[in-house]
């Protein structure tokens, strides 16, 4: 899958999803709360079980296509997947194997504790944010985030540069194949030129794109603020006190396993 | 007189004289078509109803009364004339179905039950309910345009302007969005004014035709009338409607009786065609006699 495909059917499933109309405040919590407790955690048992219940919920609930999921892990575990090994590799710690050469003394796999750790937090992490990502529509966050006391300026460009991604997402893919069908030159540096200009253009049609744009919420009555109408279902007390539990729960967890021992300490 | 423009002339910064002493008016109710080839100031001319664009001569009266820019009066004027753009794409900027055509009751200052009322009756209005949470990029381009034509009537306006209605929409949806708009102009008295180049519908809406060529107004009446005057429509690039130039066609090289007036629409073809044959038949048993 394109990363342009990928961001589209992420897009999709936000409004699709089999748990799209439940209220964004709740699956906001959720997702909020258990990062927190993911991230907060000593072991590596708590990570691995919210990844476990975040799974079930995106897969199970909210039924999102399991290859998107997977997609989504592919790049981020890659990166985070070297990263421990470096880690692991020079980490502090008692080191496991020591090399001596003639002019310093390598301590290897030292950090491999704190590697392993960091791998699963990490992991936990974003399946709790990508639970948000797929079941939550950016119109529902960007309302949250305004409730939220969140500077207006900031929720209302992100609403606009949301909108116009795809737009301007349809309009680079024409100009490539319009550029294609004439036959762009091969090889490297004419490659880069025919990319700068198709950018340069884009850029071009952006701006053209802000003038019309703004002449048209002009036509409207737009008066400098975009308002927007808070209209969503209301969060269910039972959901909410059922996460409020849930929490609970694994901040108890947190503190049992402080010292939990699988290549602890 | 809803609006009356007088002598009305735009010249743009970069020296064009987009209008050229418009002169036109007209009444509550009527469905106005612009017609003219593109550069021929349609949308200049459209641009000034709104406010949008300041007459560089000459004066705009709406309901008798000058327009005033001052930020008040625009909005005043923007509620009651409602201006649908002709690429959805530059209207709509929401990132959701309801949350765009709630943008310009918001504007207008109404409570959040009385917009969520206005937005669920505009979307009934042009049967798009069941995409209100769904963002525009999911919508193909007649759905766009439905969207797009909602968010202006859920501001309640009195006339609705509108940029090429029909551009590169399918011929269905182009047909639903001109029946909707006539539903509208029948049910809720809105008066139409829509701008087009494409001339095989204006027969279908309008009951007055306005024709500009380089930025001047060159003929004015009822369709009839207007495409009528043949020399005129070739002289400002446009041509009949199909209907019509096959009537023209039939009257001149085959010297059929075809009435002064052209038929325009396939109804007034069919009524014209059998009155042909009527009057043949006749002919013919008054010789038989």
């Amino acid at each position: 899958m394109s990363h342009s495909d990928l961001y589209a059917e992420v897009d999709r499933s936000a409004y699709t999803n089999a748990l799209a109309k439940c209220s964004p405040i709740t699956k906001t919590f959720f997702a909020l709360s258990s990062l927190i407790l993911t991230v907060s955690a000593q072991s590596i048992l708590v990570p691995i079980t919210i990844f476990v219940i975040c799974t079930i919920l995106i897969l199970g609930l909210a039924k999102v296509k399991s290859h998107l999921y997977l997609d989504l892990f592919r790049y981020p575990t890659l990166m985070i997947t070297l990263s421990c090994v470096i880690i692991a590799l020079f980490g502090s710690g008692a080191p496991l194997i020591q090399i001596s050469l003639p002019w310093t003394t390598l301590s290897l796999l030292g950090g491999i504790s704190f590697s392993v750790n960091t791998f699963f937090r990490v992991e936990g992490a974003l399946s709790c944010l990508f639970f948000l990502v797929l079941t939550t529509s950016i119109t529902d966050l960007c309302i949250l985030l305004r409730k939220a006391h969140v500077p207006r300026v900031l929720v209302e460009i992100s609403l606009l540069i949301y909108r116009y991604i795809f737009v301007f997402l349809e309009v680079s893919e024409k100009m490539n194949t319009a550029q294609k069908l004439r036959l762009r030159p091969s090889g490297w540096i004419k490659r880069i030129r025919s990319i700068a200009l198709l950018a340069g253009s884009l850029f071009i049609r952006t701006l053209e794109q802000g003038e019309r744009t703004l002449v048209a919420m002009n036509a409207r009555g737009y008066d400098g603020t975009i308002r927007v109408l808070e209209d969503f279902p209301a969060p269910r007390k039972i959901t909410l006190l059922g996460i409020v539990i849930f929490d609970f729960v694994f901040v108890i967890l947190i503190f049992l396993t402080v010292n939990f021992g699988v290549l602890m300490k | 007189m809803i609006f009356r423009l007088e002598n009305v002339s735009h010249r743009y910064s970069d020296g064009t004289l987009a209008l050229d002493d418009v002169s036109l008016e007209f009444e509550r109710g009527e469905r106005i078509a612009l017609l003219g080839t593109n550069g021929s100031g349609k949308t200049t001319l459209l641009n000034h109803l709104n406010g949008i664009l300041k007459p560089t001569s000459g004066n705009i009266y709406f309901e008798d009364k000058p327009l005033a820019y001052d930020a008040k009066s625009l909005l005043n004027l923007r509620k009651r004339v409602g201006f649908v753009f002709q690429d959805p794409n530059d209207q709509l900027f929401a990132s959701s179905v309801k949350q765009d055509v709630a943008f310009g009751p918001l504007n207008l200052g109404y409570t959040p039950e009385h917009v969520k009322q206005l937005v669920d009756d505009a979307l009934t209005t042009v049967g798009m309910t069941q995409f209100a949470d769904k963002p525009p990029h999911f919508l193909s381009g007649g759905q766009k345009k439905r969207v797009a034509l909602a968010g202006v009537l859920a501001m309640q306006p009195e006339v609705i302007i509108m940029d090429e209605p029909t551009s590169s929409l399918d011929p269905l949806a182009a047909s639903d969005i001109l029946h909707l708009l006539l539903r509208l102009n029948k049910e809720n008295g809105i008066t139409l004014l829509l701008a087009t180049h494409d001339v095989d519908i204006v027969p279908l809406f309008a009951n007055k035709l306005y024709i500009l060529d380089k930025g001047e107004v060159v003929s004015e009446g009822t369709p009839k009338e207007s495409f009528s005057k043949t020399e005129l429509i070739r002289k400002a690039n446009l041509r009949s409607p199909r209907i019509g130039h096959l009537f023209e066609v039939l009257k001149k090289e085959d010297a059929l009786p075809v009435a002064d007036e052209l038929p325009l629409t396939i109804s007034e073809a069919r009524k014209e065609i059998l009155r042909l044959i009527d009057e043949a038949v006749k002919e013919s048993k008054k010789r038989q006699q």
